[in-house]
């Protein structure tokens, strides 16, 4: 199949070389600034299910055009098994496309749909048009809906048939932008194991582009988080997770509590103690601190960031207790998430128990579950 | 034989447009066999997406898939060339007579017509002397304290044969006279009946969107009949109404009183109001549709917040009609400002307007002063057409309501029909009858009556100047004939270039408004100037380089002259829906391996072809009804469409060109029956 690599890719609206192609993403960019991608280097390998994740306005969907040809980027290169495709229009990538909108054709059954990419492009050797499409519709579960308008069809059968069509003649890439968005979250449960499905078994190179971190995390065998046009940090959902290299990307992936503060004390030689070091971090208000201890705090660090993830803190934990009071639980089933504050600051835990709203509760974690950063 | 060399032109475009039709087809083909030649290329590269098809391939097939590929380009290219030989060359034909002498540029004609009270009135002084600002100021003072305001108790109401006076309280406003000068009548006559047609409009606006009658709907889409109504045709219609032997006295004869000859006492009067009959139609028709588009939960909102149902009006629904209005007055104003077959019909030279006079000035082959009026005519209204088009696309943000207002039922009983609303709804449905559609009736009816009895007589008249006319005459079978051949044709090339428009400053986004103006222009070029343009640049013959002569004449300036006049509507109809399609539409198509062409031909024409429908509809009625440049454009030869014979006919007796007007009305309407069938969506 194709493995994509983009390296060094910038895009900027407004100046020379911008091409907008509809006058809506036109106006909107115009307003929103002039920089949408700034030096973005991805690599997508043969048969990933990659996925691009940010808030709205990252630069995650303007990516996936600069994929799929519908926009060109004003600096850098993209290219399919190394071959450049600068100047090629996207009916020559052979990318699949799947919008948030579905944007299936009114006009056209279900079938004419799925069958439109095979008036430009071949059916896989050995099958005909019609075979092909049925064989897509088979795939998505919609066999027998091939002479249905798209009209007669509910949300998450148009998202399928949208993704039948992207399939249908076999594209070296499929790019999916928001696909989910507009179902509702059982519905999209659903269909996103059934993506996975599909797409394992049709081993096929994929670009996901989603604001919802949670979706990411579990769809994904690798994922970028973007934020403001650059790429923050990219890796496998675990490793993104677990060790996050920005505070951004700590607070933005899964629940989690962020601090930092300074440096104060370094504790303890020799291996054991290697790397320990008290820090001294505000709680929100004014003067008022309290001072952590943390292990693996690099050599020359004055300044740093932490996170503990909200099963990591414990009302059991003998060392960095410090008192929250609850304000809000939401019980989940097999724990409660619990947000409080520690003086002014938002924490968020997970406990066995629901506690009484507006009790204090002490908490604490051991230095080894808090993964640092660099401070900002 | 250049005539020859633009034929070719035109005929290259339209084979052009067919044949990359046909090559995407063929390209598509070749490119299967090409594949399946090779099918043991490796999988995943596949073939179609790869390349331009191998140089093996014929030449014809690489010809072919280079012109699909090309083809918009090529479309746009064959449209801007058309615009330029048959707008932008014989309008720039006209405003260089305006600047030349003897071949040398000046500008003393139009330092000359500034300068003069006669055309531009009371500011003459103004433009002489644009220094003597004091001078200016003081005479501006002088003019505003001579202004009395008085009020008195006694206003007479002037019914002739009872004579009595009624006791009103009246403010009399005694302003001393300013001379207007050819623009300043223009523009007040313009205003009057902007004024006149927003008035009358908004009524009908009012009722049709919160009522709920039989016929409703059907009369919505009624509204956009007035507009595409030949102006001769209107102007025979009011003579046939209020002219002094027309319904409207037949029917106060009845009564006992009259008659009055309203068009020789008031011409001015009558104008306005044929100008309303045109444009109130029109301002109804944008008021209604934003109207409709209120959403009623921002009302519902307002009201639970605590306004009431006036203040909800006033607060939610009111900013949101305001702009309609307002694009609806600017396009009335624009429309009155250049109007030309009304005034010459109903008021002649004594009402004159500056299109008028410009005719005026034609006909004394005084070129000069006709194209420095047109200049600035056109200066004027194409400033206006871009106001008008930047604010537009400034509202086109706008989304379409969720749920629209309800409506009620008008007259759902006997004891609500006689509440004050429901009458003054009636006495306004009368006041349209008499102006809507007393002309039209009385113009059929006119058609079939002599004097009171009913004869066939006018259309005798017609046959038999058919069957006995002489060379020189205008017969009436090679009017219908040519102007059903003439629509035709304009259809053929409107349509194409409407979209290729559409499509292009669609996608331009904001910085397509200027494209779009200098595309508007044919509605900011009065029919005159064009028609003036098009005599003297491509009838009489350009000179080019090399000994050859640029000419177009006969039916084909005329086709192509109406083609340039109508496009605009199909733009104003395909653009709105363009808009609103969904661009993800065209990019899955083009990631699927359609070319920019073939997505246009898929999936884009097919999702707007109501509004292809609409807009040919439209370009039909313009070709029709078109007068201002064909009366010029067909003279000396056998050219000649219906509005012209109405016109040649309409001379010692009014009888024959009342018939041949109705002629005309039926093949208008009828037009617009067929397209209604086929499923248009009218919109302006």
């Amino acid at each position: 199949m194709t493995t994509l690599r983009l390296s060094g890719v910038s895009k900027r609206y407004g100046g020379s070389g911008g091409s907008a192609d509809t006058a809506a993403d036109a106006g909107a960019k115009a307003e929103a600034g002039t920089v949408a991608l700034q030096d973005v280097d991805l690599t997508v390998n043969d048969g990933e299910f990659f996925t691009l994740v940010g808030p709205s306005g990252c630069g995650k969907t303007t990516t996936l055009r600069i994929i799929a040809g519908f926009e060109e980027p004003t600096a850098g290169s993209v290219t399919f098994d190394g071959e450049s495709m600068a100047g090629v229009p996207p009916e020559r990538r052979n990318v699949g496309v799947v919008f948030q909108s579905y944007a299936l054709f009114p006009h056209m059954t279900v079938a004419e749909n799925v069958g439109y990419g095979l008036r430009f492009r071949t059916p896989p050797a050995g099958t005909t048009v019609d075979e092909r499409v049925t064989e897509l519709l088979e795939l998505v579960d919609l066999a027998g809906y091939g002479d249905r308008s798209p009209d007669q069809l509910s949300g998450g059968q148009r998202q399928r048939v949208a993704l039948a069509r992207a399939l249908a003649p076999a594209p070296d890439l499929l790019l999916l932008d928001e696909p989910m968005s507009a179902l509702d979250a059982r519905l999209r449960e659903t269909l996103r194991r059934q993506l996975a499905r599909i797409q394992t078994e049709l081993d096929i190179t994929t670009v996901y582009v989603t604001h919802d971190q949670a979706e990411a995390l579990a769809i994904s065998d690798r994922l970028a988080v973007m934020r403001n046009g650059r790429v923050e940090q990219v890796g496998r959902p675990q490793r993104l997770y677990r060790e996050p290299e920005t505070r951004f990307v700590a607070e933005f992936v899964g629940d989690n509590n962020v601090f930092e503060g300074a440096v104060v004390d370094r504790i303890g030689t020799g291996d054991e103690g290697e790397g320990r070091a008290s820090v001294a971090v505000p709680d929100g208000t004014r003067g008022t601190a309290a001072t952590f201890e943390l292990a693996g705090v690099p050599p020359n660090a004055t300044r740093l960031g932490f996170c503990v993830r909200p099963g990591e803190l414990s009302q059991t934990a003998s060392q960095n207790r410090f008192q929250v009071s609850v304000e809000t639980t939401e019980f989940l089933g097999e724990s409660v998430r619990v947000h409080g504050r520690w003086n002014k600051m938002p924490i968020v835990l997970r406990l066995p128990a629901v506690p009484e709203t507006g009790t204090d509760i002490t908490v604490g974690f051991d230095p080894g579950d808090a993964h640092l950063f660099e401070a900002d | 034989m250049v005539c020859v060399g633009f034929r070719e032109l035109l005929d290259r475009s339209s084979r052009e447009s067919v044949n990359s039709a046909e090559s995407a087809e063929s390209a598509a083909v070749v490119e299967s066999a090409d594949s399946a030649s090779s099918a043991d290329r490796s999988t995943d590269e596949h073939p179609a997406t790869k390349g331009p098809p191998d140089s093996a391939s014929p030449l014809s097939s690489r010809v072919r898939t280079w012109l699909e590929r090309h083809a918009l380009a090529l479309t746009a290219l064959c449209t801007a060339a058309v615009l330029v030989v048959m707008l932008y060359v014989p309008t720039g034909i006209v405003f260089v007579n305006a600047v030349l002498e003897n071949g040398r540029p000046t500008l003393a004609h139009i330092a000359g017509v500034l300068t003069d009270p006669f055309y531009v009135g009371v500011l003459a002084d103004v433009f002489a002397d644009p220094l003597a600002i004091g001078a200016h100021l003081r005479s501006l003072t002088g003019w505003v304290s001579a202004i009395s305001v008085s009020l008195t108790v006694a206003f007479s109401v002037p019914i002739p044969a009872v004579d009595v006076t009624v006791p009103i309280p009246w403010f009399a406003l005694s302003v001393p006279p300013v001379r207007q000068g050819l623009f300043g009548f223009t523009a007040v006559q313009a205003a009057l009946s902007t004024v006149a047609s927003v008035a009358i409009g908004l009524p009908a606006a009012y009722i049709l969107a919160n009522y709920e009658f039989y016929g409703r709907r059907t009369l919505r889409s009624l509204t956009i009949l007035p507009f595409v109504l030949p102006g001769i045709m209107v102007a025979v219609g009011f003579y046939a109404m209020f002219g002094r032997t027309g319904t409207l006295n037949s029917v106060l004869g009845a009564a006992g009183i009259g008659p009055f000859a309203f068009i020789e006492t008031s011409p001015l009067a009558v104008v306005i109001l044929a100008h309303a009959f045109y444009n109130a139609p029109l301002v109804a028709r944008v008021t209604v549709a934003a109207w409709e588009s209120v959403d009623v939960r921002a009302v519902e909102t307002a009201r639970s917040l605590g306004a009431s149902k006036r203040r909800a009006f006033r607060d939610i629904v009111v900013p949101q009609l305001a702009p309609a209005v307002l694009t609806g007055a600017l396009l009335t104003f624009i429309f009155t400002f250049m109007t030309f077959p009304i005034v010459l019909a109903l008021g002649g030279l004594q009402l004159a307007t500056v299109e008028v006079w410009i005719y005026d000035r034609i006909q004394n082959l005084d070129y000069a002063d006709a194209a420095t009026l047109a200049v600035l005519e056109t200066l004027l209204s194409l400033g206006l057409t871009y106001a008008y088009l930047r604010y537009e696309s400034a509202r086109s943000g706008l989304s379409q309501a969720a749920s629209a207002p309800p409506t009620e039922p008008l007259f759902p009983d006997l004891r609500t029909a006689l509440s004050p609303r429901r009458l003054a709804i009636a006495g306004y449905g009368l006041l349209a009858l008499v102006l809507f559609v007393g002309p039209i009736a009385s113009l059929v009816v006119g058609s079939v009556t002599d004097g009171g009895g009913f004869t066939l007589r006018n259309y005798a008249f017609l046959l038999e100047r058919q069957l006995a006319g002489e060379q020189y005459q205008a017969l009436p079978w090679p009017a219908i004939r040519n102007s059903i051949l003439f629509g035709l044709a304009t259809l053929a090339i409107a349509v194409p270039m409407g979209v290729v428009i559409s499509v292009l400053t669609v996608r331009a986004g904001r910085s397509g408004t200027l494209v779009d103006t200098l595309a508007m222009l044919p509605l900011a070029v009065s029919g005159v100037v064009f028609g003036i343009g098009l005599l003297q640049g491509l009838v009489f013959g350009l000179p080019l380089p090399g000994g050859w002569r640029l000419q177009v004449t006969g039916p084909i300036a005329i086709i192509v002259a109406h083609a340039v006049a109508a496009y605009p509507f199909v733009t104003r109809n395909v653009s709105p829906l363009l808009v609103n399609l969904n661009s993800a539409m065209v990019e899955s198509a083009r990631a699927l391996g359609a070319s920019r062409f073939r997505a246009l031909l898929d999936i884009e024409l097919p999702l707007v072809a109501s509004g292809i429908v609409a807009g040919a509809a439209f370009a039909f009625a313009i070709s029709i009804g078109e007068f201002s440049s064909t009366v010029i454009l067909a003279s000396g030869n056998g050219s000649y469409t219906m509005p012209v014979a109405v016109e040649r006919y309409l001379g010692r007796r009014s009888g024959p060109a009342i018939a041949m007007g109705t002629l005309l009305l039926a093949v208008t309407a009828a037009s617009f029956v067929v397209i209604d069938r086929v499923g248009g969506r009218y919109e302006l």
